[in-house]
């Protein structure tokens, strides 16, 4: 048997290609329409045809879906104006059409260049990420590069209704680089990939609850992750916020003053922390679920 | 930034294509994107247009792309390039991923 | 433009009922009224970054007032300058606590609450995108920094030139830092001057305010965001083929 692309290497038509079944893909707003910023090229940087974030139709195991991937490489996958109403646009046409709408996130979150047309596109997303789920129309979050989920998009991804990650899908707000120029190196060496990963990475996401799938690498795993939460939605009731006040509330008094990713790991049910950080994202997930 | 456009010689292309365009590439550092579109257009040339972020190389691209139009049946086509400085190396090799594209859209 | 003390500003919105907002580290919660319309009332003062433990505390209040005040209007005031920048904080999953606040404040809209948002300081990057921009209808006061970034904190990243981004901020409303420049984009419905009578405008926003999204609309109309609304449309349109 060979062994087929890593996830995280691939770019994003080719994920969108190797997830949903073969020739189901119809691209809108595909290059031909050229539909690219006006802003960038004013600042000398060059636009792309889809503006950083592939949209469409498609199928998963014969299911009908939306389906975004943002493009990592172009402009580290930031959100612009026009990037942010495609994707705008994709969930509301997902409410209206009660299907369910997945994100492939690969960004840092807002598009500087363009200012804060891309801050009120990424708060207008995650109103329609909101119509979604009132329609209990689920919404599927990928994370699963290096570059990850940051800024805006890290806190639109919590909107969703689910997160599927791989280990090296990173969730959070501010990026190693800024808090270390903010807080000093000894707060935060943004060089220690392995501090960076648990602190912001697939396996500490999944074994606080963030992430709700923690998979290979692969597009088949990340396929078979959202084929199986494609019929399930999350509603927002009263009853599940105070669940989660009451979560996030215990998380923060444990951990609160912990600096080391490793007592969290520890706090959480992880025995054996070597073995867990060499374990593989489905083997570490059964380490987790044992530990629970 | 350098805009620029031309026209080369190159035999039609053989066959019908299933779809009316294929993209490789990404625009990222050191690289590119290539769109190639089929339709409306003379069959004995391809028409090209390039954006790039580094200015100064026209005469390079316009070599690559005489090159290519010259080797490969690509006579009706229209290209349309956005670069973020990427070698000649992945010029040819974008240039030339569009078009098996293209190509093996028909089956 | 002077800032007004957080006190002063809440005495011009809530008159005498701003003594039912309490201020615990830079976080506001309570209950006020403003000309004669009960409120709820959340936020941050002084620039104060937003941590987990604040986004938990807003949260909780958005809680209280929907089991135990059906429907009333929620207030949510913004001075802040960010979300915490701080690796534990990442480390627990800030972005999932200020998820949480968003839901909260999905769950109150849902049961018939409105949330008007009023920036009165900073209203800056994640800080306005975890409750304020989450507003059915957002304003601002004139003294009010809203915005992504500074447009010097903006070259620093981007490495594009101080004067360059002045130059095309002078055509690209969304690169310039302020509460006139964002409402150009339909960020900010309106603008207040601290001239005006604030309790007034904001009972007046309380009682116009619908929950449908029109800051697309708005950024088309006043011409600072030309594209977003008719690229959604062309996606809606697209896909209904």
């Amino acid at each position: 048997m060979t062994r087929g692309p890593l996830f995280h290497e691939q770019t994003a038509r080719q994920r969108i290609a190797a997830l949903v079944d073969p020739g189901s893909f119809d691209e809108l707003l595909p290059p031909p329409d050229r539909i690219t910023s006006p802003y960038l090229g004013q600042l000398g940087i060059p636009v792309s045809f889809d503006d950083g974030v592939v949209i469409g139709r498609a199928k998963i195991g014969g299911k009908k879906i939306y389906l975004a991937a943002q493009v990592g490489q172009f402009v580290g996958g930031a959100v612009g104006e026009i990037h942010g109403a495609k994707l705008t646009g994709l969930f509301k046409a997902a409410a209206r059409d009660r299907l369910p709408c997945v994100v492939v996130i690969e960004s840092g979150g807002v598009r500087l260049h363009e200012g804060s047309a891309g801050e009120i596109a990424i708060a207008e997303t995650m109103r329609a990420i909101f119509e979604c789920r009132a329609r209990k129309v689920p919404t599927i979050a990928v994370i699963g590069t290096d570059i990850g989920a940051y800024g805006g998009m890290g806190i639109l991804s919590t909107c969703c209704d689910f997160r599927v990650m791989s280990e090296h899908g990173r969730l959070g707000i501010s990026g190693p680089i800024v808090i270390e120029k903010w807080m000093g190196k000894k707060a935060y060496d943004s060089s220690n990939r392995a501090l960076v990963w648990k602190t912001s990475g697939g396996k500490t996401k999944y074994l606080l609850g963030d992430a709700d799938a923690l998979v290979h690498d692969t597009a088949d795993a990340v396929r078979d992750a959202i084929a199986k939460l494609l019929g399930k939605s999350s509603a927002v009731t009263l009853k599940s916020v105070k669940t989660r006040q009451k979560e996030l509330a215990r998380r923060l008094k444990r951990f609160g003053e912990t600096a080391d990713p490793d007592a969290v790991w520890k706090g959480m049910g992880v025995r054996d922390i070597a073995r867990a950080s060499l374990a593989s994202g489905p083997e570490f997930a059964a380490i987790a679920r044992r530990g629970k | 930034m350098e805009k620029f456009a031309k026209a080369f010689p190159s035999s039609p292309l053989q066959a019908k294509t299933a779809k009316p365009w294929a993209l490789a590439g990404v625009v990222g550092s050191g690289n590119l994107e290539v769109l190639l579109e089929v339709g409306g257009r003379p069959s004995d040339r391809m028409e090209c247009h390039v954006e790039t972020s580094i200015p100064g190389y026209k005469a390079s691209w316009l070599a690559a792309l005489a090159d290519f139009a010259h080797n490969y049946p690509a006579g009706g086509t229209k290209v349309t390039i956005n670069d973020q400085g990427a070698p000649p190396v992945l010029v040819n090799l974008r240039l030339r991923q569009a078009y098996d594209h293209l190509i093996k859209s028909n089956k | 433009m002077k800032k007004p003390s957080a006190r002063t500003l809440f005495a011009r919105l809530f008159g005498t009922s701003a003594r039912g907002i309490s201020v615990e580290k830079s976080v506001l919660t309570g209950y006020a009224a403003a000309d004669g319309t009960k409120v709820c009332v959340i936020g941050t003062c002084n620039g104060t970054y937003i941590d987990n433990a604040a986004a938990l505390r807003l949260a909780a209040h958005v809680i209280d007032c929907i089991e135990h005040h059906p429907k009333t209007p929620i207030v949510m005031l913004v001075d802040s300058a960010g979300q915490e920048p701080n690796r534990v904080a990442e480390m627990l999953g800030l972005a999932s606590y200020f998820g949480h606040l968003l839901s909260c404040l999905e769950l109150a809209r849902r049961k018939g609450h409105k949330l008007i948002t009023v920036a009165t300081g900073q209203a800056v990057g994640g800080a306005f995108i975890c409750y304020g921009m989450f507003g059915d209808r957002i304003y601002a006061l004139d003294s009010a920094s809203v915005g992504l970034m500074p447009v010097e904190a903006m070259s620093a990243v981007t490495k594009i030139p101080v004067p360059v981004l002045r130059k095309l901020s002078k055509t690209m409303p969304s690169l310039e830092f302020g509460a006139r420049p964002f409402a150009l984009l339909g960020g900010v419905e309106e603008v207040w001057s601290a001239k005006e009578d604030l309790q007034k405008r904001l009972a007046k926003a309380i009682k116009v305010a619908t929950t449908e999204d029109n800051r697309a609309e708005l950024g088309k109309k006043r011409g600072g965001r030309k594209l977003a609304l008719d690229i959604r449309k062309k996606v809606l349109a697209a896909a209904s083929r």
